[in-house]
């Protein structure tokens, strides 16, 4: 079920930069973590997200609003989902923050999710630093 | 005349309590290029500054006439936290540029003390001054630090447990202590040596995220993921917990005015909630616009000021 509207004009194929999107990723290092097995954060762990069912991790207490997405409108987040919420939360999923208005920061900051999310043989070092700018 | 005198006084305690306090609400919209506010400061000249956070501006509101003046802090600015210092100055943690900002209040001349290269991105959140005229912050990507302005020397600590330092306090007696959102703790810091000593309060995984002291020195915090009002007492070391009413509340700010009343904003309730600690009773404020997501409040003498960063409008509770 499509559940949202335009998708935004994100080549498909196209990649950004990885060691980029890591620095992004440190606004949001006090909030979620990218290593498997990490939780207790203030937001979900996002180790594999994609591919995943909007709220269905089951180790964090989605919002209702959330676990409805994934439930009952079917959101799955994609490359192309992740980047609609990220530039607009609030109208994605009412009551989630924060915004990444730069389209750049985005793709790299997914590109890392991805990349962190990959088995190790297929990756550099994915633990992120907490200092690393 | 005693029989009567008697009789007067049972039946005025056998009253109802009084009725709810007096609350003036007023808002005061935006302009585009300075919503989004995120943490407000009043002067004693009732001037309110504000962090425009997404346009990377200091916001001016006068609110005799409600306009508004809109300081640049420069390229890459994402300001989170303000207070106005004792030096006359306004004070901006910047999670943008990872400085702590000055902003001179007459001549608007911004100054900048970078975090060191070597701590990396901390992504600042809160500041306050100790007595000794020193700002104390914290980032929470897992630090607290110390700015020195006469000297400019900045030490930088790594936090307890690491990430997470969040909403920072200072007490009447000049004590600082600052909460951990993602370490779910509290913390006092040794003014001198700079340790970060842990409070845990009595409710696990709660979220503290902000503080605020009342007029006797006790910390105040509202708890994220809990959705409770917490109370520390430096002395007994003893803690006390307040549920906030209703489904879901999510306490995000806290803040203790004059008078030693308690005031959250509740994002569950898109509510500012009054609490008053003698009577142990919650009043809610419910905002007017969806999603208001007031971040912090500060107040002066018969004022509560709320920035509704959804709503791009600040909005005061005047007290009587």
């Amino acid at each position: 079920m499509a559940i949202l509207g335009t998708v935004l004009a994100w080549p498909p194929g196209s990649h950004g930069d990885p060691a980029r999107g890591e620095r992004v990723f440190q606004r949001c290092y006090a909030w979620h973590s990218v290593v498997s097995g990490e939780h207790g954060l203030p937001g979900p762990n996002l180790h594999g997200v994609l591919g995943r069912r909007a709220g269905t991790l089951r180790e964090f207490r989605f919002s209702l609003a959330m676990v409805e997405a994934g439930t009952k409108r079917g959101l799955v987040w994609t490359r192309a989902t992740l980047d609609q919420f990220l530039a607009d939360p609030q109208r994605v999923v009412p009551g989630n923050e924060p915004t990444f208005p730069d389209a750049d920061d985005r793709h790299d900051m997914i590109d890392y999710l991805e990349q962190a999310s990959a088995p190790r043989s297929h990756r550099p070092d994915a633990r992120p630093s907490a200092h690393r700018r | 005349m005693r029989r009567v005198f008697f009789a007067l006084m049972l039946v005025l305690l056998l009253l109802p309590p009084l009725a709810a306090a007096q609350v003036a609400v007023q808002s005061y919209p935006l302009p585009k290029g300075g919503g989004y506010p995120h943490d407000v400061a009043v002067g004693g000249d009732g001037i309110v500054w504000y962090t425009a956070q997404r346009d990377g501006r200091l916001g001016r509101l006068d609110p005799a006439s409600g306009k508004v003046e809109l300081i640049p802090l420069g390229v890459g600015s994402a300001p989170h936290g303000v207070i106005v210092g004792p030096d006359g100055g306004a004070w901006v943690t910047d999670s943008g540029t990872n400085s702590i900002v000055r902003v001179d209040l007459q001549t608007r001349e911004v100054k900048r003390w970078p975090l060191p290269e070597s701590r990396g991105y901390v992504n600042l959140n809160t500041c306050t001054f100790d007595k000794r005229g020193r700002v104390w912050f914290t980032g929470q990507n897992g630090v607290y630090g110390r700015l020195d302005p006469k000297s400019g020397e900045m030490k930088v600590w790594d936090a307890p447990r690491g990430r997470g330092p969040y909403g920072i306090a200072t007490t009447p007696d000049g004590d600082v202590y600052y909460a951990s959102l993602a370490g779910n703790h509290v913390a006092r810091i040794d003014l001198d040596t700079g340790t970060a000593t842990v409070l845990e309060p009595p409710t696990k995984n709660q979220g503290a995220r902000r503080v605020w002291s009342d007029s006797r020195g006790r910390i105040w915090v509202s708890e994220w993921n809990s959705g409770n009002v917490s109370r520390y007492d430096p002395k007994s070391g003893s803690w006390k917990t307040w549920k906030l009413p209703g489904d879901g509340p999510r306490a995000y700010a806290v803040y203790v005015d004059d008078k030693d009343i308690v005031w959250l904003s509740d994002w569950g309730a898109n509510a500012m909630v009054r609490f008053d600690p003698e009577t142990e009773r919650f009043e809610r404020f419910p905002s007017d616009r969806p999603g208001a997501n007031v971040r912090q409040i500060l107040g002066r003498p018969g004022e509560v000021w709320a920035p509704e960063s959804g709503a791009d409008r600040l909005v005061v509770y005047r007290t009587k």
